[in-house]
């Protein structure tokens, strides 16, 4: 049988069910949700749109995430910063190896990777590129399964921020950069939702 | 147009039209293209369901009712609750934060375990009980929000990041919380959306009725 995609056949998969219902159903006749088929493959189709302005917004609030400080440590009166980098080289020099890396992997190389995946995906759908289809596939997946854990360094200050409250001894308070790296890695997993890998397959030679 | 048996599935990944035979239990049916992970069936997988879903919700509770973490410095004690914690950051004039902690590590779980739970008793009672499609549509939208999992690695982070400043205790919620979190682990394997809103709605108007075809 020649391989054949749902909307070549006048098809679309609901999204939420799986239900294959004709195209332009408006909504599932099994869950009531709205599915469409992929958009046209069109370089600026909107779910690109949605895409790009996601991965816009969370590079902007990436610069606030890594330059403002994510906690203050508030020590007999010393008031000391730390943004994310910085804790990870302090954790470094102390010999907490596993945690550093941890750290490093989760608030550093996981965001910018993702972002750079995502751009890179977007890329390849405007500029038409269809070779090498299943490893982008199988990219995307990955971006989108790995994303959620870089809220690990979010949660973290939050846990010491309510540990740590010995008054005048030592108090550790969140810095701003806490939630501009929250609103990050929201931004960029609503920007790997809202890329449609299925646009990635729209030009393969058939 | 044809239109295809409810047996088919437009690949979620790569759109490509694929018919999925009856799987038996274990078995995976995956995208002869891209190789996305159509469906799965887990043996006695409704019934999992229902049981891991109502036992995380009932750790999450005791997750609440004990110590979670106590902290021992020159002869100052905190002792922690999860709500407790949240509180701290409420009264620190951290709302948003707070706020968003919160969501992300108790209230979506519950409410992902809570739908799971509402319709898993509408299946195991063969009849849907009201608003229960609108309940699992909900409960697929917040799966991707839960980070209970994550929240946990962020414990330990932070235990080892203070263990040099202090003496820190693992309470007993923490276990429960961490048991929470594997409860919540074993319902996302287990839940396969199409064979749960196939088992759900089971007299849905299909399209392959006589005034599509």
């Amino acid at each position: 049988m020649v391989e054949q995609t749902a909307k070549a056949r006048g098809l679309q998969g609901c999204p939420v069910c799986t239900l294959v219902v004709p195209i332009g159903t408006p909504h599932c006749p099994r869950c009531g949700s709205h599915g469409h088929a992929p958009d046209d493959p069109t370089p600026w189709n909107p779910s690109m749109q949605s895409t790009w302005a996601w991965l816009l917004t969370a590079v902007l609030l990436y610069l606030p995430a890594n330059f403002l400080p994510i906690m203050y440590t508030n020590k007999w009166g010393d008031v000391h910063e730390s943004t994310i980098l910085g804790g990870v080289l302090k954790l470094w020099s102390h010999g907490s190896y596993p945690i550093a890396t941890i750290i490093f992997v989760a608030s550093v190389l996981v965001p910018i990777g993702k972002i750079l995946i995502l751009i890179w995906l977007c890329l390849s759908v405007q500029l038409r590129h269809s070779t090498t289809l299943q490893h982008k596939t199988k990219m995307y997946r990955i971006t989108e399964l790995v994303g959620r854990w870089s809220m690990v360094d979010v949660f973290v200050v939050g846990i010491l921020v309510a540990l740590i409250q010995f008054g005048q001894i030592m108090t550790i308070l969140p810095g701003p950069a806490a939630l501009a790296f929250a609103g990050m890695v929201f931004t960029t997993m609503l920007a790997a939702h809202s890329f449609d890998p299925r646009l990635l397959w729209a030009h393969k030679p058939s | 147009m044809t239109v295809p048996s409810p047996t088919h599935i437009a690949c979620h990944e790569c759109d490509l039209l694929v018919a999925v035979p009856e799987l038996k239990p274990k078995q995976h049916a995956h995208c002869p293209r891209c190789n996305f992970l159509l469906a799965a069936r887990r043996p006695d997988a409704q019934a999992k369901l229902l049981s891991y879903s109502l036992t995380a919700l009932i750790f999450l509770g005791l997750a609440n009712a004990f110590p979670f973490i106590t902290l021992n410095a020159r002869g100052m004690e905190q002792t922690v609750t999860l709500l407790g914690s949240v509180a701290i950051l409420f009264t620190e004039q951290h709302h948003l934060l707070a706020a968003v902690v919160f969501a992300l590590i108790a209230v979506i779980p519950a409410l992902l375990l809570m739908g799971v739970v509402y319709v898993s008793l509408s299946i195991q009672l063969g009849r849907e009980l009201p608003g229960a499609r609108m309940c699992l549509r909900g409960t697929i939208a917040l799966a991707p929000w839960n980070m209970a999992e994550i929240f946990l690695i962020g414990i330990l982070v932070s235990f080892i990041k203070i263990v040099s400043l202090a003496d820190v205790h693992l309470g007993l919620s923490f276990w429960a919380y961490t048991l929470f979190t594997l409860g919540v682990a074993l319902v996302t394997i287990n839940f396969d959306r199409r064979e749960v809103w196939s088992l759900l709605v089971r007299d849905h108007p299909h399209p392959t009725g006589p005034d599509h075809g």
